[in-house]
């Protein structure tokens, strides 16, 4: 199963195996992950699964909703250009090895 | 035979051990005073709240609904209506917005803490917070300050229903139409003079290059209000009568304040006061045995899937150290709560400034009467002293 690496902001790195098709957000709340908390259980609709996704599989990721993107504002880390909601990204081939850090508050 | 009827003053007063009975013996139960299915489990719950497209909110939310009001509020709609109307408010909610409410929310519950420091014991539900609440929304909204005591009083009684007929008595409706005439006079305050305030921008905003429906618009506005003042000055007296009947938390809190969100998600958890929503089958299903065919209505028991020890070990214990991530205590899926980060903030306030001046604030001998309502749970009087 393809692997994602979520790193706390702390620096505290957790390497999972998410199947294809689960999001990260469910990832990181089914296997215990700190940081994330998806509070509207995916349904983009509450901001509090924010990450910031590593450079090189940015490119990588589905077109953010304009959904999306307005709730990104609300984010209580602050959003920088690799900010995305961890709920909107589905884990597939082509994202194996994915880095994504985790604000210190959601 | 087992019997659950969410509509008895038994289950206002106690719903958990009956919860338990349904979680172990009948997870998808057919309740018949209620007319719909019950399930209690957390897992089911938070598949139902993940599948609109079988459990719709168009036909109500509410465990007995209001006339008119199912199809035109948020809590009632189905994607994709509902999530754009939802985006026109949910940014104004949102934690990072509501920097500018926490010095008023501190003043106000200073103010009416003040109000009453002569008065032992006092009553924490009408005397402090049904009206911090008042004062909150008022504030948030932008509410003319004329006759917010029975703006007040109406929010307190549409959320009711009459036990014996298990539907709104005409004192319910008549609550109801008050607050639609109350909205629609917002509404036309707004319109003739738009401000900031969130109120405004719901009212003046298109989807798709329209405006919302009058209907929606009143209907969501009312909805608001009550939720901000009755949803939220019940859950605050549930998280009281917790600090009261369990002293050691209300202690911990006292000795370290930086724990009051813990001891918030935790009542959330423990006794939310938000206990039961409703849906309406789509699609035909198949739950433990049972099938639930389009048209049915089902109970999501939250306050029941709180407390599922398949998801919460010892859930019946009130446990500050606990931090309850996935609680129901807000509802899930894409109609959770609107309001999670204005209730938590004024929780927080609220709790902090009581415990400053009443370190050892606990509750008197008393008979809880509790609201007669299928949807909410939360007392009518919570007497306290000092």
């Amino acid at each position: 199963m393809p692997k994602v690496i979520y790193v706390d902001f702390q620096g505290n790195r957790s390497e999972l195996e998410i199947a294809n098709g689960m999001t990260l957000m469910q990832g990181a709340v089914m296997n215990g992950i700190e940081g994330i908390e998806g509070e509207c259980s995916g349904s983009c609709a509450c901001a509090t699964c924010h990450c910031y996704v590593d450079e090189a599989y940015l490119g990588h990721l589905p077109e953010m909703t304009e959904n999306e993107n307005e709730l990104l504002e609300g984010t209580i880390g602050e959003r920088l250009a690799n900010s995305r909601l961890s709920c909107q990204i589905r884990m597939a081939a082509e994202l194996d090895g994915i880095v994504v850090h985790l604000p210190e508050e959601q | 035979m087992f019997r659950f009827d969410p509509f008895s003053p038994e289950i206002d007063a106690n719903p958990f051990p009956a919860y338990k009975v349904l979680r172990d013996e009948y997870p998808c139960f057919w309740s018949e005073e209620a007319n719909m299915w019950v399930l209690s489990r957390y897992q089911d719950i938070v598949m139902a709240l993940n599948d609109w497209e079988t459990f719709s909110s168009a036909k109500g939310n509410l465990m007995s609904e209001m006339p008119g009001r199912a199809g035109a509020t948020l809590g009632t709609s189905d994607p994709p209506r509902h999530d754009r109307m939802r985006a026109l408010i949910q940014k104004a909610v949102m934690k990072r917005a509501l920097d500018h409410i926490i010095e008023p929310a501190h003043a106000a519950a200073r103010a009416r803490l003040e109000a009453v420091k002569d008065k032992q014991p006092f009553d924490f539900v009408e005397d402090f917070s049904a009206n911090y609440t008042v004062d909150l929304i008022a504030y948030l909204f932008n509410l003319p300050p004329e006759n917010l005591d029975t703006v007040r009083e109406k929010a307190v009684l549409m959320v009711q229903s009459d036990p014996l007929t298990r539907t709104k008595s005409p004192e319910h409706l008549a609550a109801f139409e008050w607050m639609r005439d109350y909205a629609d006079t917002l509404v036309a305050i707004r319109k003739q003079d738009p401000g900031e305030d969130l109120l405004s921008q719901f009212i003046l905003a298109e989807i798709d290059g329209e405006k919302l429906e009058d209907r929606e618009i009143q209907l969501t506005v009312t909805t608001l209000i009550m939720a901000g003042i009755e949803s939220l000055s019940g859950f605050m007296s549930m998280l009281m009568k917790n600090l009261t009947d369990f002293t050691d938390v209300r202690d911990a809190l006292v000795a370290d304040p930086s724990r009051i969100p813990d001891a918030i998600e935790e009542s959330l958890r423990f006794n939310t006061s938000a206990q039961r929503f409703k849906r309406c089958i789509q699609k035909e299903i198949a739950l433990h045995g049972q099938t639930l065919k389009p048209g049915d209505f089902v109970c999501l028991a939250y306050g029941s899937g709180n407390r599922d020890e398949r998801q919460f070990p010892d859930p019946d214990i009130y446990d500050l150290e606990r931090r309850p991530k996935g609680h129901l205590g807000f509802g899930g899926g894409v109609h959770a709560c609107l309001g999670t980060a204005i209730a938590r903030l004024a929780c927080k306030v609220a709790v902090e400034e009581i415990l400053a001046i009443y370190p050892t604030i606990h509750s008197i001998e008393q008979e809880i009467q509790w609201m007669p309502s299928s949807t909410f749970r939360s007392p009518l009087h919570l007497w306290v002293a000092a």
